[in-house]
């Protein structure tokens, strides 16, 4: 399978022509991580944005007194970072693969250059991306509910 | 004595064994045994029994095993009641009527993809369903567990879990919200799942039970990744009493959860589970 196509067969692509896929391909290589190694790193330059094609991959916060934390586990179909889209374009969180792991690997400044060259991929990615968020934040606010704590006021 | 009586007068059953479920040891489970005639009565999956303890009060817990003579329920103390039974030991009896309410559509399911959300101490109502499941696992396809709990230390069933795990005709997934620094799995709100599960959504059959707020996201994220709206059923939990739809007690909206529920397909609950009041 090409990049192109790899790229296309994303669930994240789903919402993009055949032609803007092809531009983000331009942006795009594959990549591999041995369990243990970080896609990214917290405060490090966030100059990648991956979307991960097998594999489980960690988002860790280190928590002074508490040691490292991890968020959430991210798992084929899904992204990695988004960082790179506003500046200062430096990673909030670490991201660890556990299992071995294989990602597109986006670079983040070509990628942002085509966005501003082509506000219709630009506002296609943007779309695509803010979707993600949406899910990811709905995924943070059940998690914060603390849903399956012993209910109060039972028999 | 009429039938009504008949049907909500407790039944003696032992406590013929006691087992801790989690980490937490929290939740246990009871192996039941009837101490005269059982009656005959026919425990489905999903159905509930109102067990009594004796001159405290009664609780709603739903069946997690059906085995030959014999019925296991999983219960966590979180009340005055819940708390007594807690205290119970191998050899004492507790009072039990039931069986009460709607069943898991095992039958209805089979032919197409079996996919099972459970949330939190909601896999307790799901388990027999699962072992069933797994027995006649010829008369499904693809058949997809996702679990999601607390923390790693709540997960219950641990050794049944891992054998679910094992299997490779099985999808199994477990998550939990806040991970210890020794979990190395999968960390989030089990709705995240649903997105990664493999299935054909068209012919699936989707059981959830969990918190309500989990299982309204959940049933979402089934109809995002195209399960029919009639293919998704859901186990209420409510404040039974009677247990036989006369108090009114268990009402939700037009439902009676006792009796019409405790199982519901989607499209009678789309709506209900919104509305603050209820």
């Amino acid at each position: 399978m090409t990049l192109r196509e790899l790229v296309e067969s994303q669930r994240f692509c789903q919402g993009l022509e055949p032609g803007q896929c092809e531009g983000l391909a331009a942006c795009v290589s594959e990549r591999t991580f041995a369990p243990g190694e970080y896609l990214l790193r917290q405060h490090a330059p966030a100059d990648t944005f991956h979307l991960v094609l097998d594999g489980q991959v960690q988002i860790k916060l280190a928590l002074p007194g508490q040691g490292i934390v991890t968020l959430e586990t991210v798992g084929p179909g899904e992204a990695v970072g988004w960082s790179w889209f506003l500046p200062p374009h430096r990673c909030q969180f670490d991201a660890r693969a556990v299992t071995p792991t294989r990602t597109l690997a986006f670079a983040a400044a070509p990628l942002r250059e085509l966005m501003e060259r082509e506000p219709a991929i630009g506002y296609a990615v943007l779309k695509t991306l803010v979707a993600t968020l949406s899910e990811r934040v709905q995924s943070c606010r059940l998690q914060v509910l603390d849903v399956y704590a012993p209910p109060a006021g039972v028999p | 004595m009429s039938v009504a009586a008949e049907v909500q007068l407790p039944a003696p059953w032992r406590i013929v064994a006691r087992q801790i479920e989690n980490a937490t040891g929290d939740v246990f489970s009871w192996t039941l045994e009837p101490c005269g005639e059982a009656g005959g009565a026919a425990f489905r999956p999903g159905q509930f029994n109102m067990l009594y303890a004796y001159g405290l009060g009664e609780v709603p817990i739903s069946i997690a095993g059906v085995e030959p003579g014999a019925l296991r329920h999983t219960l966590r103390a979180v009340g005055g009641v819940t708390r007594a039974l807690a205290r119970l030991e191998a050899g004492e009896v507790i009072g039990l009527r039931g069986p009460y309410g709607s069943a898991w559509p095992l039958e209805a399911a089979q032919g197409g993809d079996l996919v099972i959300v459970a949330g939190g101490l909601g896999l307790a109502p799901l388990r027999q369903a699962i072992v069933q499941a797994l027995a006649q696992r010829e008369r499904y396809g693809r058949v997809c567990i996702l679990y999601g709990t607390r923390t790693p230390a709540d997960v219950l069933y641990g050794g049944e879990l891992a054998a679910w795990a094992a299997r490779r005709d099985v999808e199994f997934a477990i998550t939990v919200d806040r991970a210890s620094a020794g979990w190395g799995g999968e960390v989030g709100v089990v709705t995240r799942l649903v997105a990664r599960a493999s299935f054909d959504p068209e012919r699936t059959t989707a059981l959830v039970c969990g918190p309500e707020i989990m299982m309204r996201f959940t049933a979402e994220a089934l109809l995002k990744r195209g399960v029919p709206q009639a293919s998704i059923h859901l186990s209420l939990e409510r404040n039974m009493k009677c247990a036989v739809g006369y108090c009114g007690h268990c009402q939700l909206g037009p439902h009676f959860i006792c009796r019409d529920g405790p199982v519901l397909p989607w499209p009678r609950l789309a709506g209900l589970l919104e509305v603050p009041e209820l």
